[in-house]
């Protein structure tokens, strides 16, 4: 049996394993209320709220788009294990504070902690729809990066028995499926087996790798001699966007919607404070050995495109399955280990998009069934219009896109993060200074200039949203 | 007490944070290997292993009140 061959038939078997866990999530669901629904009735305990979480975080820009980054980038994408960290540093800013407030009101979705906070004061509708706006565009763009991600991965593994654009068409009718069936309770349960195949799968590839190339000496020695200026010390423009990073991808990912779900679908603070322990080191596990994958990948393919070098990981997986059949199986289970990491991680955006854009842009109440039933439908459009896209818009780096996301969302920061912290914040001054960051991030990226000396223009845009809000904020005190 | 020792491990990690980028060198400078990989490498590294035991840490002792008072 071949590697495609094999690869299809495991892609089938999984197919069939996901569509059996959504049938069981249905019948567990207790009502057909959107907090049902979409954070499975509030009562995720520590093992699943963790490995839902992990499997979340770790999408397909973490398993194609960052071994595709340390190809193109060497040693300096070590900052990348960082910034992921990051991501756990910065929840103690938002949960402590968030969480009691988000049990005692019954939030279902991040609009209604806007609504809550500013629903009083005359712009807090206006500011409403222009947080759940940004969020919206960064969910979708999120989705379009993990249809993407299908899709490749789907016609590398399978040798091209399916093709990219069977395999997103296919691959997205899959998720829709079991998260319209079974709601978040099939997605965590989904990313939970998801989140194990990829510990499992990615350890066992970069021990692989390791062996191959003769040890970690080696290694570094091949991908020298290939490309020596990856080994050297980045300069400082470059270090100054390592740093940068780290504030856009720790601040940003805060505010993602479907990890505020997670906070408030957590069974009690205990359970939330015991994940997020462990999740802080899960970065060392996963994106520390991605990154060196995707360094194994240098000497291995040389003169890869910039586009083409975020399939670096399927490219490998040949490559192993060919070694004997014992690499084959291991080779297939890295494979849906991988492709699990991806469609984890859009179960979780499209539940998201659902409940926000039925709630926070049309207005629904969060109680009301009708909700879950108009989210779902909503959903269901969007994933059309996403898997659409990815079909003709093949030609754009995964980092590009993270950061194009980055920077939109990073500007919601000071409706939660300020808000939650202090008192004297009001609506208008946050609108302003979204809107101002936005726009700089956005005429940024349209102009083409992404960077202001090495600094993100979002987070140059976030320092001028941040101004703006606390200065009139103090100028007109309520 | 519990309090002020998790804002000292939050101030650490941000210390850590700062040290992991490698501003004490100069660019283009390649430097010595240490465990097979560059020196400014091990160091990042380093730094956010460091990270990680603060802030599970600092999440163990993080207090989320339920009753939201």
């Amino acid at each position: 049996m071949s590697f495609g061959q094999a690869g299809f038939a495991a892609l089938l078997a999984y197919v069939a394993g996901l569509a059996v866990i959504a049938e069981l999530a249905r019948r567990a669901r207790r009502d057909d209320s959107p907090a049902d629904h979409f954070l499975a009735s509030r009562d995720l305990g520590v093992f699943v709220l963790f490995l839902t979480l992990y499997a979340t975080a770790y999408s397909g820009n973490s398993l194609l788009g960052y071994p595709g980054e340390a190809y193109r980038r060497g040693f300096s994408w070590i900052m990348a294990t960082g910034f992921m960290m990051s991501i756990v540093v910065a929840f103690h800013l938002l949960v402590p504070r968030l969480r009691p407030v988000a049990v005692r009101e019954g939030f279902v979705t991040p609009g209604d902690w806007v609504r809550h906070r500013f629903g009083a004061e005359p712009a807090g509708n206006a500011l409403r729809l222009a947080v759940a706006g940004l969020m919206i565009v960064a969910l979708a763009n999120f989705l379009f990066a993990q249809l993407k991600a299908m899709g490749v991965m789907a016609e590398h593994v399978t040798g091209g028995i399916v093709s990219y654009e069977l395999g997103v068409c296919l691959l997205a009718a899959t998720v829709l499926f079991y998260e319209t069936l079974g709601g978040m309770r099939a997605v965590a349960w989904t990313d939970a087996g998801q989140a194990i195949l990829m510990l499992v799968g990615l350890s066992a590839l970069l021990g692989w790798l390791l062996i191959e190339a003769g040890g970690l000496a080696s290694l570094s020695e091949a991908v020298a001699a290939v490309r020596p200026e990856t080994i050297e010390v980045p300069s400082t423009r470059e270090r100054t966007n390592w740093f940068s990073t780290i504030v856009l991808m720790g601040l940003a990912s805060v505010v993602y919607p479907q990890a505020i779900q997670r906070v408030y679908a957590a069974r009690s603070g205990r359970t939330l404070q015991r994940s997020m322990a462990l999740m802080t080191f899960m970065p060392i596990t996963t994106t520390l050995v991605v990154t060196l994958i995707g360094l194994a990948a240098i000497p291995r393919f040389t003169g890869l495109g910039a586009v083409e070098a975020d399939s670096v990981m399927p490219r490998l997986l040949e490559e192993w399955a060919a070694a004997g059949p014992v690499a084959l199986v291991a080779a297939v289970l890295v494979f849906l280990g991988a492709l699990a990491a991806i469609m984890s991680t859009a179960d979780s955006v499209l539940l998201s998009l659902g409940s926000m854009l039925a709630e926070d842009l049309l207005g629904r109440a969060h109680w009301d069934a009708g909700a879950t039933r108009l989210g779902k439908r909503i959903a269901a459009f969007v994933m059309v219009a996403m898997a659409g896209l990815a079909l003709v818009a093949r030609d754009v780096t995964l980092w590009g896109l993270i950061e194009l996301k980055m920077e939109l969302l990073i500007q919601c920061v000071p409706a939660f993060l300020l808000a939650l912290h202090w008192r004297g914040l009001r609506a208008g001054p946050v609108l302003v200074g979204i809107l101002a960051g936005s726009l700089l991030a956005v005429g940024g990226a349209l102009l083409g200039e992404k960077r202001l000396a090495g600094i993100h223009i979002g987070v140059v845009g976030l320092v001028l949203n941040f101004a703006l809000a606390a200065c009139l904020s103090l100028r007109r005190p309520r | 007490m519990k309090r002020y020792l998790r804002r000292m491990l939050l101030a650490g990690i941000g210390g850590l944070y700062v040290l992991s980028v490698p501003w004490y060198r100069s660019g283009g400078e390649t430097g010595g290997s240490v465990f097979g990989l560059p020196d400014w490498v091990v160091v990042a590294i380093g730094c956010y292993v460091a990270v990680a035991v603060l802030n599970a840490a600092a999440w163990l002792l993080t207090d989320i009140d339920e009753d939201g008072t």
